[in-house]
């Protein structure tokens, strides 16, 4: 493998490679997970998080992770792109983990990373901020669209107190605490509606406190791992698409060799390539440059896969169309990441008023 | 701890001044025009305080220089708004492929004009008959009691009004076709047997020229590599171009994308929401690009970054000679006392990158099938067209 990766990133890309191919069949895909209409899958998460220890490839040694950052979680987010794996990796490993380590108290930090790490609790992660009320030692409020939010055995929100943002953790189950499944068009991962009712502050953990600047750097950076699952997935859409040209005949020839065709692969690759730098380069920024990073990689990584799953259907011609052929889950997902976590347009705004200032 | 980017820092403070001091952020792509007689004064101070060939073998005057410090020397470069180079081709294009393909007497007799800024190259490749199938060269070169005689033509040949020399790609076997038969031969342009033609661009400057060869010559000693060889020098030197040689020119775009945002500011194009889009997006892209050149420094393999970074620059430049214009607005079509304005110099010139040293449509037909693996479009040898 090449820069920037390194060859512990190479055993590991290797070993979830392998495992994803395990689960799926050879390649199969997780279609049975899709078609149960509960985008989780339990088993696989399982053997990923716990048989494989891959839950804490961010977190800290000290509390039993394998320190290998965000290039680590880069490797993870790409093959799970590739493959659309219905675990909750990415709430639970990327942005509920990085809160704990970032915001959270020592005693939350000591007693819920390692379990994380272990596979042994899900976290989800929602910003409850506009959401949520106190009223009387009571919480009460509804988030929606919370990614594996039924699944958590921890959903960790934050919600503004005067200055400061706190960050809370609502054990599943809790009174008042429902958790409700949505049937979304993207049926490879699970999202919620979370209702919590008159839940009681002393059942909800205080997990830790910070600046709302600095919720919002974490969650900021957390992108990057949503980024590099648009590369993942944008890859795999292209590689399906190559092989199906050079395989579909018509006028005699492969239908890869006409220039139409080529021009658009290229177009595909060019733009994964791109989005491939931007996610790299913010998995390697360090400090204040990193924010600016992974607002670059997400705005251009999600773009970039939502236009290559829709140039891999138009290449595909009828066949990419069809529900039986894979494809169109790819675009699916590509759609839902607008959709969830915003569209590039936030990003752009946001880059602009930096270079620009604020618009008059 | 003294760097020699601290040192190059205190030697720009130092010299670029005074009489030099009108050559800050000219002569660019596209601004080749400006004041060449001065900036190849310049290029021999830089080649006189040891500031050109930092990364050559240390028996050239090489300092060791490694791909990190270059970087910083351009960027250091960039930031004082340091003049267009005129000695570039011969310094990242010629000199690489020199040291890696020439003879020890071509080395000790052309590395030395390069390194002290006194002698200046051109590139002899694109023909009328041979721009995107450039193998199609039809310059001949034969070998006549112990010279090369050339006749012929090139075009599209940047600065060579500007320059000594030029190296030519040239058929040497009769009958050959193709990327066969072809030499590389290293040509004085001060000789009767040369002609060279300005063409009058859309941008109003003329930095490309046509150049005639007739029974030009050159020693016999000056061809690289063998004949047959051509075509492969060609290419590698070709190779060198994704190297440092576009270090200067990430540093130009840094600094052509922050004149447009200073303008934008100015005029309250900053408020329009396409505009600051369109800005945070080039903003984006040239981090991108940025990156992509990390990548490629730092693999020793090909990576994606290599193969698309020529097209994805050109696009990006080219979008920001519009964006650029856009942002002028009606003021854009206006010219001021006879001359193009930086950014309308810009917004023209930039249509000529994605066309010149491989067009975008070629670009992808060499992604489409050396990245992908996409078979070959049928070759149209035997096609016959109908008059």
């Amino acid at each position: 493998m090449s820069f920037p990766f390194s060859d512990d990133h190479d055993m590991i890309r290797e070993a979830v490679r392998g495992v994803l191919q395990d689960a799926y069949d050879g390649g199969k895909g997780p279609e049975h997970i899709y078609k149960s209409g509960a985008g989780y899958d339990a088993e696989l998460w399982t053997s990923f998080a716990q048989d494989l220890g891959m839950a804490g490839i961010a977190i800290d040694e000290a509390y039993g992770g394998a320190a290998l950052g965000d290039l680590g979680r880069v490797v993870i987010m790409e093959e799970l792109g590739a493959s659309l794996a219905s675990i909750p990796f990415s709430p639970c490993s990327t942005i509920a983990s990085d809160m704990i380590a970032g915001v959270g108290s020592d005693e939350a930090k000591e007693e819920w990373l390692p379990k994380i790490a272990a596979g042994e609790a899900i976290f989800a992660y929602t910003d409850g901020h506009h959401a949520l009320t106190v009223e009387g030692g009571k919480l009460s409020g509804r988030v929606n669209m919370v990614l594996y939010g039924a699944q958590a055995d921890v959903l960790l929100m934050s919600f503004r107190d005067g200055d400061k943002f706190k960050l809370i953790g609502i054990p599943q189950g809790v009174k008042g605490y429902g958790a409700e499944t949505v049937e979304t068009m993207d049926p490879t991962r699970s999202f919620s509606n979370i209702t919590l009712q008159d839940v009681m502050m002393k059942d909800v953990m205080h997990l830790g406190e910070g600046t709302p600047e600095q919720f919002d750097a974490i969650v900021k950076t957390s992108f990057i791992g949503l980024a590099a699952e648009c590369v993942g997935g944008a890859q795999k859409a292209l590689d399906m698409t190559l092989e199906y040209l050079g395989q579909r005949v018509q006028f005699g020839r492969p239908i890869a060799s006409f220039q139409a065709i080529k021009h658009r692969a290229a177009d595909m690759y060019i733009a994964i390539e791109a989005a491939r730098n931007a996610v790299y380069a913010a998995a390697m920024a360090e400090g204040d440059d990193k924010v600016e990073a992974a607002l670059i990689a997400k705005a251009y990584a999600s773009d970039a896969f939502f236009d290559v799953a829709g140039h891999a259907i138009q290449l595909h011609g009828g066949i990419g169309f069809t529900w039986e052929y894979p494809l169109h889950y790819f675009f699916k997902r590509a759609r839902a990441n607008r959709a969830v976590f915003g569209q590039s347009a936030r990003e752009y705004e946001r880059l602009a008023t930096i270079l620009l200032g604020e618009a008059a | 701890m003294s760097t020699l980017r601290d040192e190059f820092r205190d030697w720009l403070n130092d010299n670029l001044k005074g009489e030099y001091e009108c050559l800050r952020w000219r002569g660019m792509p596209g601004d080749d025009e400006a004041y060449p007689e001065l900036r190849k004064i310049w290029e021999a101070k830089l080649g006189e305080a040891g500031w050109i060939g930092l990364d050559w073998p240390s028996e050239y005057g090489g300092r060791g220089a490694s791909d990190a410090d270059i970087i910083e020397l351009a960027e250091e470069y960039a930031e004082h708004g340091g003049p267009g180079r005129c000695g570039h081709i011969g310094e990242t294009l010629l000199a690489p492929t020199l040291l890696a393909y020439g003879t020890k007497e071509q080395q000790d007799k052309y590395l030395p004009g390069i390194k002290n800024g006194t002698e200046f190259w051109c590139q002899g490749y694109s023909e009328p008959g041979a721009g995107s199938d450039l193998a199609n060269v039809k310059t001949k070169a034969r070998l006549e009691n112990g010279e090369w005689i050339i006749d012929g033509q090139k075009i599209w040949t940047s600065l060579a009004l500007e320059s000594d020399y030029i190296f030519v790609v040239a058929r040497a076997e009769p009958g050959s076709v193709g990327n066969k038969g072809l030499v590389f031969l290293l040509v004085k342009l001060d000789q009767p047997g040369v002609d060279i033609r300005p063409i009058k661009q859309m941008s109003g400057s003329s930095e490309f020229n046509e150049v005639y060869f007739t029974e030009a010559k050159c020693a016999e000693g000056d061809i690289v590599g063998k004949v047959g060889d051509g075509w492969r020098v060609a290419m590698a030197l070709l190779a060198f171009e994704r190297g440092t040689s576009t270090i200067g020119q990430q540093m130009t775009f840094k600094n052509e994308l922050n004149a447009v945002i200073k303008l934008a500011k100015q005029n309250g194009a900053a408020n329009d929401p396409l505009i600051r889009t369109r800005i945070a997006k080039a903003y984006t892209e040239l981090q991108i690009m940025k990156f992509g050149f990390r990548r490629t420094l730092s693999s020793d393999q090909m990576s994606g970054a290599d193969f698309t970074s020529k097209i994805f620059w050109s696009t990006w430049h080219r979008n920001l000679g519009e964006l650029a214009a856009d942002v002028m607005g009606a003021s854009a079509e206006i010219i001021n006392e006879g001359e193009f304005s930086a950014l309308q110099k810009l917004f023209l010139y930039s249509r000529a990158d994605t066309i010149y040293g491989g067009t975008n449509q070629i670009q992808r037909n060499i992604i489409a099938e050396r990245a992908l693996g996409m078979p070959r479009e049928p070759r149209g040898g035997q096609m016959v067209t109908k008059g």
